[in-house]
């Protein structure tokens, strides 16, 4: 608590110079908290940075193009602020950055599951994130859940919890953390054979109502009103939601974002049917890593392999003599 | 639309395969086609008729050819269907030729796949634009790049017909191979004496700059406005100054030089001036061997130069110039024959190189014309020639046929028995290959009045004994080992595409073989021109060539540029990429990723956005295929067009 405390401070030294400073506050229910936009010293207090913040508050910042924004960042958060600086979609001039040692946040359907025997986790009364457990009362019941049990996927593997690009750090920064990313979560999957991998896809996404959830939670997705999936001009998808259609938007999605995606898993997050999604970006992802040893959201001056034109590229060998 | 479709035989070379009346048939029900039929030639004389009079009677608006590949005759079928009165861009062709017809033998799955084709071609069509050429100024200037002896005349073609010619060469003289030969076949006559007034032309013609120990730094721009970037590389002499007395080099401590010019045969200074003709006939410092730059105390170069001309602290520099066509004519080098162990890898100071041998004929070079063994300056009684060393040998990557070697060892051998009168020279050969006018004779001179000793067969092994040379090998003729005692062996060495070829391509943008050999538009009609508009090929970095077809093809492409460059205004290609301007969010991927320099951003009441120069752009679509927001669309290949021929090719199956 005491980083909270500190990065109000900041907050509040940074907030006469810019527009507002996006973060999290409270939430419509205790388990999760909301993006907060904060414009007036009065806000700063309702300020959430923890184990719920789990929102990606750098989605709203290339709307704020051109304007001086601050943005409080969890270290997969910053590397979607390094991302969109290295794309030009955002000034780094414009933006104030501020970090803070993100601990990692919960997932939800994590505590759907444990919650389950109890009851709905929207009628969760009172929910506290102390350090190691996640303490609430549900249906009369006081619980507690070890937070190591509810941990976002992604938080297990990061390497970057503090920002890796901030002007304000609340607290110690520390240096990047041992973590491999073995890519376990796409393991089980690539066994199958090709076709039941596809069969796998279909099924996945006949249930896709096109809501574009996924789409608008992503960071990096910047065209939105001008989505490829939604235009008659070029017309590369029928609005007709159907496997055939859904799929492909999808795979366009990924492709679109191969070598720019963070991974910070907003797009599967948000999905209301929980497909995930996320397991097609890790694999362009990683495809790009291996091919062109290139990780999004590190180097703001990188440029994403797939944005950029060679010749002959030194791992790619077209005419090998 | 009204879309009329022609489907032709290409005598058998496509109705062999195809069932062509029935994939006309088949046209008939695809949308918006109102006429269809086969034709035996469509691109000969009765075939554009047939085209142009259905145009008219049937009132087509757009025209589909199913037949070869567009690289030929796209443009000719333009122009038919521009003669009947239409854009010439309401035409689409289906390659059912080098894509079905030659590739696939069934001709039920051909029939069925040019049908498919077609259908495609027909889709496409129907979404097609009349687009209109912009018309743009032309710069009445070329750059030759290679002053060997394709490119010096091409220069001097282009000059003397009235154009500004800027020739870049990258050593400090012209004059490329031919300048270090001593005669030249099939007449023996002295090579400096006919290429030395052509190369003094170059340097008093008004109308050639010529910028010698340069390179190409970067070319951008595009047919009739290329800008070209030049490197001067430091010579480290002022040659405005330098007058070419030589003072500098006969003090110059630093003897021990390698002598690039004379193949490394003997050595020269680290200041030196490449060979008494040498144009221009200014000295060149090699920063490695320099002791100056070795950081020991020396600069007696600038000591002795009466004219202040020496200038250790000379930089690159970079010179931009504009030109309106590039004539590349780079050349080649010789293979490294160091590759082979069996003749020695170059340990051995008496087996040398065919150039190497050239020098030592020539009366300038650093044997002054006599035949000496390099290792102890005797003269040889017996010399034995190599041919195809590193040519036809897929071992090492050279399975083609240098082509000059076999006529280049016979003059040799001539020229060796007219040196050493009581010389024997042996020859041993693969095949001999002379076609050519007066070849043939040429290669039975030297054995019939020169006695050169021909022997047929690889030879497996070079090796000292005593101070001679053993070459032992086969006599396939015979069928018998033969082993021959040499005093000197010369290696008729093959040629490959020039150091970094290859990389002048990238930059020029024409297209290149796997051996690094520069691709002609076409192998029979366009041998001279390259397949990006502008850009013409003179020599042997087209392919390996004597000195009779590389001058040919240096006036063939001067009468190319000539050609191009008569008309003050050409007419640009429309067939661009084009900005959506609402749905473009300014991310300038496009800018960063266009090959040309195409895109810029611009500034559109406070937003920025993409803009394409259309002059600039190739149209290669890169650009269109990066906009995640498909902002960015190519005039004649629109994402709707590609995918309405994907959708034509689904939905058969
Ligand atoms: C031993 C030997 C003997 C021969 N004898 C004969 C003979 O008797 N008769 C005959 O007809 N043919 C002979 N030939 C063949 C002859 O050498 C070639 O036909 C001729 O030199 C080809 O001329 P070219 O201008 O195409 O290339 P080159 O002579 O190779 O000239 C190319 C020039 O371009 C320059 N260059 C290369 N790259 C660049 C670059 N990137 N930028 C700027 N400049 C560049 C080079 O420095 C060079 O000056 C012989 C060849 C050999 C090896
Ligand atoms: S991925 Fe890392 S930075 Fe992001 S929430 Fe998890 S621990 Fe924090
Ligand atoms: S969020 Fe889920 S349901 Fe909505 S479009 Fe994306 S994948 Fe489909
Ligand atoms: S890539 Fe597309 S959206 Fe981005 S600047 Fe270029 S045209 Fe505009
Ligand atoms: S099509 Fe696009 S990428 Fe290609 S040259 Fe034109 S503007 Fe550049």
């Amino acid at each position: 608590m005491a980083t909270q405390e500190e990065l109000k401070k900041i907050i509040l030294d940074v907030l006469p110079d810019v527009d507002c400073v996006i973060g999290w506050g409270p939430g419509p229910e205790p388990l999760c908290a909301s993006p907060y936009f904060m414009r007036n010293p009065e806000d700063v207090d309702y300020l959430l940075a923890g184990p719920a913040s789990v929102h990606n508050p750098a989605l709203f910042l290339p709307e704020y193009k051109g304007r001086k924004t601050g943005v409080v960042v969890k270290g997969c958060d910053s590397r979607s602020v390094v991302q969109l600086i290295s794309e030009n979609l955002i000034r780094r001039e414009d933006v104030v950055i501020i970090g803070f040692p993100c601990a990692g946040v919960v997932d939800a359907s994590k505590i759907a599951a444990k919650l389950g025997p109890y009851g709905e986790p929207g009628e969760t009364e009172r929910a506290i994130f102390d350090k190691d457990a996640l303490n609430l009362s549900l249906g009369g019941k006081e619980l507690s859940i070890p937070l190591s049990e509810i941990l976002a996927d992604k938080c297990s593997r990061c390497k970057h919890p503090g920002a890796v690009i901030s002007d304000y750090f609340a607290g110690e920064a520390a240096d990047a953390l041992q973590v491999k990313d073995d890519f376990t979560d796409l393991a089980g999957l690539e066994s199958l054979p090709l076709e039941e991998r596809f069969r796998f896809w279909e099924k996945e996404m006949s249930r896709c109502i096109r809501c574009y959830a996924c789409r608008n939670a992503c960071p990096l997705c910047v065209c939105r009103d001008h989505c490829v999936a939604s235009s008659r001009e070029p017309h590369w998808l029928a609005q007709a939601n159907g496997v055939r259609d859904n799929l492909m938007f999808q795979v366009i999605h990924a492709t679109h974002l191969a070598g720019r995606c963070t991974g910070c898993g907003e797009c599967q997050r948000a999905c209301p049917v929980h497909i995930p999604v996320l397991l097609l970006k890790r694999s362009l992802g990683r495809a790009v890593e291996q091919l062109f040893g290139h990780h999004a959201g590190l180097d703001p001056e990188s440029r994403p392999p797939l944005l950029t034109f060679q010749m002959e590229e030194t791992n790619i060998k077209e005419r090998e003599w | 639309m009204r879309i009329g479709v022609f489907i032709c035989h290409c005598g058998s070379n496509i109705a062999a395969t195809v069932d062509v009346k029935k994939v006309a048939e088949a046209a008939w029900g695809m949308n918006d086609v109102v006429y269809s039929t086969d034709s035996m030639y469509t691109c000969s004389e009765p075939g554009q008729q047939a085209i142009e009079e259905a145009i008219r009677e049937h009132k087509l608006h757009g025209v589909v050819v199913a037949s070869c590949s567009p690289r030929m005759h796209e443009p000719t079928f333009r122009r038919t269907v521009e003669r009947a009165g239409l854009n010439r861009y309401m035409f689409e062709m289906a390659n059912i030729r080098e894509h079905v017809s030659w590739i696939g033998r069934d001709k039920a799955l051909n029939t069925l796949k040019a049908t498919e084709l077609v259908r495609m071609a027909v889709e496409k069509l129907r979404l097609n634009r009349v687009l209109t050429p912009k018309k743009i100024p032309a710069t009445r200037k070329v750059l030759v790049i290679g002053g060997g002896v394709a490119g010096i005349q091409a220069s001097l073609d282009c000059a003397d017909a009235g154009l500004e010619v800027v020739l870049v060469e990258r050593e400090p003289s012209i004059g490329g191979k031919m300048s270090k030969l001593d005669k030249t076949f099939p007449t023996v006559d002295c090579s400096s004496c006919i290429l030395g007034p052509r190369m003094v032309d170059v340097a008093q013609h008004e109308r050639i700059t010529l910028y010698a120990y340069s390179e190409i730094d970067s070319v951008s721009g595009y047919v009739g406005n290329f800008e070209v970037n030049i490197r001067k590389k430091a010579s480290y002499v002022d040659w405005e100054k330098c007058t070419g007395c030589g003072a500098c080099t006969e003090k110059c401590p630093s003897r021990k030089t390698f002598d690039r010019f004379n193949e490394g045969l003997g050595a020269t200074t680290a200041i030196n001036i490449p060979f008494p003709q040498a144009i221009p006939k200014k000295a060149t410092i090699t920063a490695g061997a320099c002791r100056q730059f070795q950081g020991k105390k020396c600069g007696v170069c600038a000591k002795f130069c009466p004219t202040g001309a020496i200038n250790h602290e000379q930089k690159d520099e970079i010179v931009t110039v504009k030109v309106g066509a590039i004539v590349a004519a780079t050349g080649y080098d010789l293979t490294d024959w160091t590759v082979y162990g069996e003749y020695g890898a170059g340990r051995y100071p008496d087996v040398i190189t065919s150039l190497q041998y050239e020098r030592m004929l020539s009366a300038s070079g650093p044997y002054g014309g006599h035949i000496k063994r390099p290792s102890n300056g005797e003269e040889p009684k017996s010399i034995v020639f190599i041919q195809c060393v590193g040519s036809r040998d897929p071992s090492i990557g050279r399975p083609y046929c240098s082509g000059f070697c076999c006529m280049y060892t016979a003059k040799q051998a001539i020229m060796t028995k007219d040196h050493i009168p009581d010389s024997r020279s042996y020859v041993f050969y693969m095949d001999i290959r002379s076609p050519g006018k007066g070849y043939d004779e040429f290669t039975r001179r030297a054995q019939e009045e020169y006695g050169a000793q021909y022997v047929r067969g690889r030879v497996s092994q070079v090796y000292p004994r005593g101070d001679k040379m053993v070459v032992r090998g086969a006599d396939t003729l015979l069928g018998l080992p033969v082993e021959v005692e040499a005093d000197l062996v010369v290696l008729a060495v093959g040629g490959e595409a020039s150091r970094d070829a290859p990389k002048l391509a990238e930059k020029l943008r024409i297209s290149y073989d796997g051996f690094g050999f520069f691709m002609e538009g076409h192998p029979k009609l366009k041998p001279v021109e390259t397949n990006t508009a502008g850009v013409f090929l003179a020599g042997s970095c087209q392919g390996l060539k004597d000195i009779p077809s590389s001058v040919s093809q240096g006036s063939a492409a001067a009468a190319k540029v000539m050609a191009l460059l008569s008309r003050d205004m050409l007419e640009s290609d429309p067939q661009t990429a084009l900005v959506d301007i609402k749905r473009c969010i300014g991310c300038s991927k496009c800018v960063k990723v266009c090959p040309f320099g195409a895109i810029r951003e611009q500034d559109l009441r406070g937003q920025i956005k993409a803009e394409v120069l259309e002059a600039v752009c190739q149209g290669c679509g890169l650009c269109n295929a990066t906009c995640p927001q498909g902002a960015i669309q190519l005039s004649h290949a629109t994402d709707n067009q590609i995918l309405a021929e994907v959708e034509a090719l689904l939905c058969q199956m």
